[in-house]
């Protein structure tokens, strides 16, 4: 029975648990939050299983069972893109300011998850002779460790969002272009077969930094009924 | 429970299961399009390939082996030159592992075990399984499982590499 992937699952459960414990104050008022962003974190896994089906010609209504073999493929574009929107439904009517609260904690969950490569023993990348390179058991060849330097990054930026200024949308475009960022430089050192979906994390890196530098110009609509949240700055 | 929880107990068991099952069916049937798996010829074979081989036991019958077919089509494609792909069907019958085929596109040889007599020679259960095999017939490593692209493009790596 395979529980690699579940442990590395609970592994960023348990950072974006941490991370909503030590930022207390800057979610306050918002209910339901851990609910909130897994309710939002299954719907993506579910809309990147199904596109990746269908995209390697698999038909989920013929084969509805193959949706929950979640190793065999996830279309990181549909997920990634369906748990922010699911999210964003999830916080109406006030989606800039709990977007903006909820930003560093969601990247210390994406975190754990990379950080789950030490359950799956899954964390290596392409050959490196770097002294803190590792071989596969039984292998002469070390290899960098690269899902320990994403979780690395994303920790950093979680931390790096945690103390910005509370602007409407700036916490948010931040998480967003260091998700991207996080992924696009590690990206050439992780072994895949058709290099990855390089342009779309360049693509929410770019969309990330307008929205950080329209947040900081105050072109940002700040869109929604106020709440408690609102008026917590960052912590 | 308050309701909160109910719903966070609710999520987290439909993620459980949903990660946990990889468990398949199988059935038996006769053999017509595919070569039949032949133990001595293939273990000469391992033994004289001048190439690393991955081997991929699959069956029609079986969900997670449908779930990773296109990585070794996709590997295949890119990588066959240097790489000999061998698929292994197990347990299977010839019309359903000729629509798997045909299903994924998959180019590479496939040979037919009607009995998974594979499994026996290179160890390991159930399927898929992916052998890693390194030119003459030394085994590098053995996946038991579906594989995903990052895991099968490593041991592609690791062959290339030691090879």
């Amino acid at each position: 029975m395979e529980l690699t992937l579940l442990f590395a699952v609970l592994t960023g459960v348990a950072f974006l648990w941490l991370a909503t414990r030590v930022s207390r104050r800057r979610l306050a008022g918002i209910d339901h939050l851990v609910d909130s962003v897994l309710a939002a974190a299954v719907t993506g896994m579910v809309a990147g299983r199904l596109a990746a089906m269908i995209f390697t010609g698999t038909n989920p209504i013929t084969h509805p069972l193959d949706v929950v073999i979640v190793r065999g493929g996830v279309d990181t574009r549909v997920a990634a893109v369906t748990a922010v929107a699911a999210l964003a439904w999830g916080f109406r009517p006030s989606v800039p300011a709990r977007l903006d609260a909820v930003a560093p904690a969601a990247l210390a969950g994406l975190a754990g998850w990379h950080a789950g490569c030490l359950w799956r023993g899954a964390c290596l990348g392409t050959a490196s002779d770097l002294p803190w390179s590792v071989a596969l058991p039984g292998s002469d060849v070390t290899r960098h460790p690269v899902e320990v330097y994403a979780s690395i990054l994303l920790l950093v930026a979680a931390v790096g969002v945690s103390r910005l200024p509370a602007r409407p949308w700036l916490a948010t475009g931040a998480a967003v272009a260091g998700a991207g960022l996080a992924r696009l430089v590690t990206q050439p050192l992780r072994p895949s077969l058709g290099g990855g979906p390089v342009l779309f994390y360049a693509l929410a890196a770019f969309v990330g930094l307008i929205v950080v530098v329209a947040a900081v110009r105050g072109w940002m609509p700040r869109a929604g009924a106020p709440s408690d949240a609102d008026h917590h700055p960052a912590t | 429970m308050p309701e909160s929880g109910l719903v966070k107990l609710t999520l987290l068991t439909g993620l459980a299961v949903a990660l946990l099952l990889t468990a398949c069916g199988r059935s038996s049937g006769t053999t017509g399009g595919l070569a039949e798996f032949d133990r001595d010829g293939f273990e000469a074979r391992l033994d004289e390939s001048e190439l690393p081989v991955i081997v991929n036991v699959w069956g029609s019958w079986c969900p997670p082996c449908r779930s990773e077919a296109p990585l070794f089509a996709t590997a295949h494609q890119q990588f066959g030159d240097r790489i000999e792909f061998i698929g292994v069907d197990v347990q299977d019958t010839q019309e359903g592992a000729a629509g798997f085929i045909a299903d994924y596109g998959i180019e590479f040889e496939n040979l037919f075990d009607r009995t998974g007599e594979i499994r026996q020679m290179m160890g390991g259960i159930g399927a898929p399984i992916t052998y890693f095999i390194a030119p003459g017939g030394g085994l590098v490593d053995t996946h038991i499982g579906v594989i995903d692209e990052q895991q099968l493009a490593l041991g592609i790596d690791e062959l290339l590499a030691q090879g």
